[in-house]
């Protein structure tokens, strides 16, 4: 569908720019901590990547369905692979977000949880940087990336059972469950 | 009035929607065709002009009914654009319609290109193709013809032509096939390609075949090699071939033994393919949500563990503010229990809170002001 391949590039480029500006952000707001300069920019990036995590979590499944449903869908391993790495990079959003809301600004005062953000903000930046290059391999046959030595072609993927999927999901959907109970009740025994 | 413009805007919008009709430049890919492809673009003279390109077809002049026989083409002093894409087409007519050579009773069991079609397309080097296909001869006697056609761009086209050449028929007799002529079965073709690293066999069906045997050798290669021939049922032969890698070509031939004659058949080529990939797009949703939420779930558990106990409070400290703020009085710490005060610990991870190893909890530190700042 034209219309779709039209749409996908159109959010592809939404999901990079939002998740530049996120990690970008969340690693100016970790820096900050050590660096005296950006103590004064340290509100205003933690708000920018704060709300760049919130528009990135909005079109990843949008630039996913509309992949699913573009001519690009080629439906070999690189397609595959384009999956995996949206996954993954929702995860790590969707854990700074879940971080953000949780602990609010003050977060970047205890050094462990701000460690924990930075790692979840560049790690989905990584994720949305190998979704691009995965892109630009399948339309364009190449990428800027190659001109890494170690990059992979991502020519294979690793493929599950379905049915073992199915199961993954529950039990994600279970551990994110008791993950999140497990922390309020924390909270409340000590309120 | 109103009406009018309407309808001169829609026909503008139609009209400006519109794109410029151009051929395929980069073309269409082997597949069955009639002449000029069934006179569409390339037949229409303002849209083509000749090709000096010159067609060579060698081919036996006789061929027995129902065997094998090959066709060679081979074209010189071609022009063609930047890309060196030249169409070639094997035709058993010019009519525009029921050209391909199996409207005619041939049976095409490889094109130049590993695949059963009469329109292949191949890139020239150096202005010249050769090409061969390897074709059943029909089950009817007498005389056939084949045709042969090209077309291609040019380096100078500021038109945008199409280039067609085509030679004149060649004549082919078919002849009654001799009894028990050994040869292959009627509708076997050859197999196209196999997956890379694969070797399992590849089965062939003959007639009136007494042994077999199958020479083979890689594309390029001079030196050919006898491949182990298993028979597996009556005029059904299983053929090992090596397993070939990436886009590795293997081409073999067939020979085939009835008695003292012996029918040595045109060498046939068979293309390497990729490992076939078996995920699918509802397997891909299913493991990337699984991902995500796997990510999700630990680093939300890891989010608890490194929280400090009490941490909502130190955010919201609203409560403390506007009491503060109410009370405008500090309790001094001298009014304290010394003894409790000095069993309480400070840490460097939670500043502004103290830790109590009798009672286990974080007591907050009165020495710092709300927000943490001493």
């Amino acid at each position: 569908m034209m219309f779709m391949t039209a749409f996908h590039h159109l959010v592809v480029g939404l999901v990079a720019g939002s998740g530049v500006i996120m990690g970008v952000c969340a690693a100016l707001v970790w820096l900050s901590s050590y660096i005296s300069n950006l103590e004064s920019s340290k509100s205003t990036l933690d708000r920018a990547a704060y709300v760049a995590s919130i528009f990135t979590l909005i079109v990843i499944p949008l630039a996913m369905i509309s992949g699913n449903y573009s001519s690009t869908n080629s439906g070999g391993a690189m397609f595959y692979n384009k999956f995996l790495f949206s996954g993954i990079a929702f995860g790590f959003t969707s854990s700074y977000l879940v971080g953000r809301v949780r602990f609010g600004p003050e977060l970047w005062k205890y050094s462990s949880l701000a460690n924990l953000q930075m790692i979840s903000a560049l790690f989905s930046l990584t994720s949305i940087m190998i979704l691009g290059s995965i892109g630009s391999k399948i339309t364009l046959g190449e990428s800027t990336l190659d001109i890494l030595p170690f990059w992979p072609d991502f020519m294979n993927s690793i493929v599950i059972n379905q049915w073992f999927s199915l199961f993954l999901v529950i039990i994600g959907l279970i551990s994110v469950v008791i993950s999140s109970r497990s922390s309020s009740m924390r909270i409340s025994l000590n309120d | 009035m109103k009406s009018r413009i309407i309808a001169l805007s829609a026909i503008l919008i139609l009209l400006l929607a519109t794109s410029s009709g151009v051929a395929n430049p980069g073309g269409k890919g082997d597949s069955n065709r009639d002449y000029t492809c069934g006179g569409s673009c390339h037949g229409d003279p303002s849209l083509s002009s000749d090709s000096t390109a010159i067609i060579n077809v060698e081919m036996k002049s006789t061929a027995y009914s129902s065997t094998t026989t090959e066709v060679s083409v081979s074209i010189s002093d071609l022009d063609t654009s930047d890309n060196g894409l030249v169409g070639i087409f094997l035709l058993g007519s010019k009519n525009g319609n029921d050209d391909n050579p199996e409207d005619h009773g041939w049976t095409i069991i490889q094109d130049p290109n590993g695949g059963s079609s009469n329109y292949v397309e191949v890139v020239s080097s150096e202005n010249q193709v050769t090409v061969s296909w390897v074709l059943l001869a029909p089950e009817d006697l007498g005389e056939k013809e084949i045709y042969v056609s090209i077309h291609h761009g040019s380096y100078y086209n500021h038109n945008n032509k199409a280039f067609i050449g085509e030679t004149d028929a060649f004549t082919v007799n078919i002849e009654p096939i001799p009894e028990n002529y050994p040869t292959l079965a009627d509708g076997w073709t050859s197999p196209e390609e196999r997956i890379s690293g694969d070797s399992s066999t590849i089965t062939v069906r003959t007639v009136n075949t007494e042994s077999l045997m199958v020479y083979w050798r890689l594309s390029g290669e001079s030196q050919s090699h006898q491949a182990t021939v298993e028979m597996v049922s009556e005029q059904e032969w299983e053929v090992s071939l090596p397993a070939t890698l990436g886009d590795t070509r293997i081409e073999y031939q067939i020979v085939a033994t009835m008695g003292d004659f012996s029918n040595r058949m045109p060498w046939l080529s068979m293309g390497t393919s990729e490992p076939y990939f078996d995920g699918t797009s509802l397997g891909a949703n299913l493991q990337s949500i699984s991902f995500a939420l796997i990510i999700l779930g630990f680093m939300v558990s890891l989010q608890s563990w490194f929280a400090p106990r009490g941490v909502r409070k130190i955010i919201d400290n609203t409560a403390e503010v506007d009491k503060s703020i109410n009370d405008d009085q500090e309790l001094p710490v001298t009014d304290l229990d010394n003894e409790y005060w000095s069993r309480l610990m400070k840490s460097e991870e939670n500043p502004g809170w103290l830790w109590d190893p009798i009672e286990n909890e974080w007591v907050a530190d009165p020495a710092v002001t709300p927000g943490g700042d001493e």
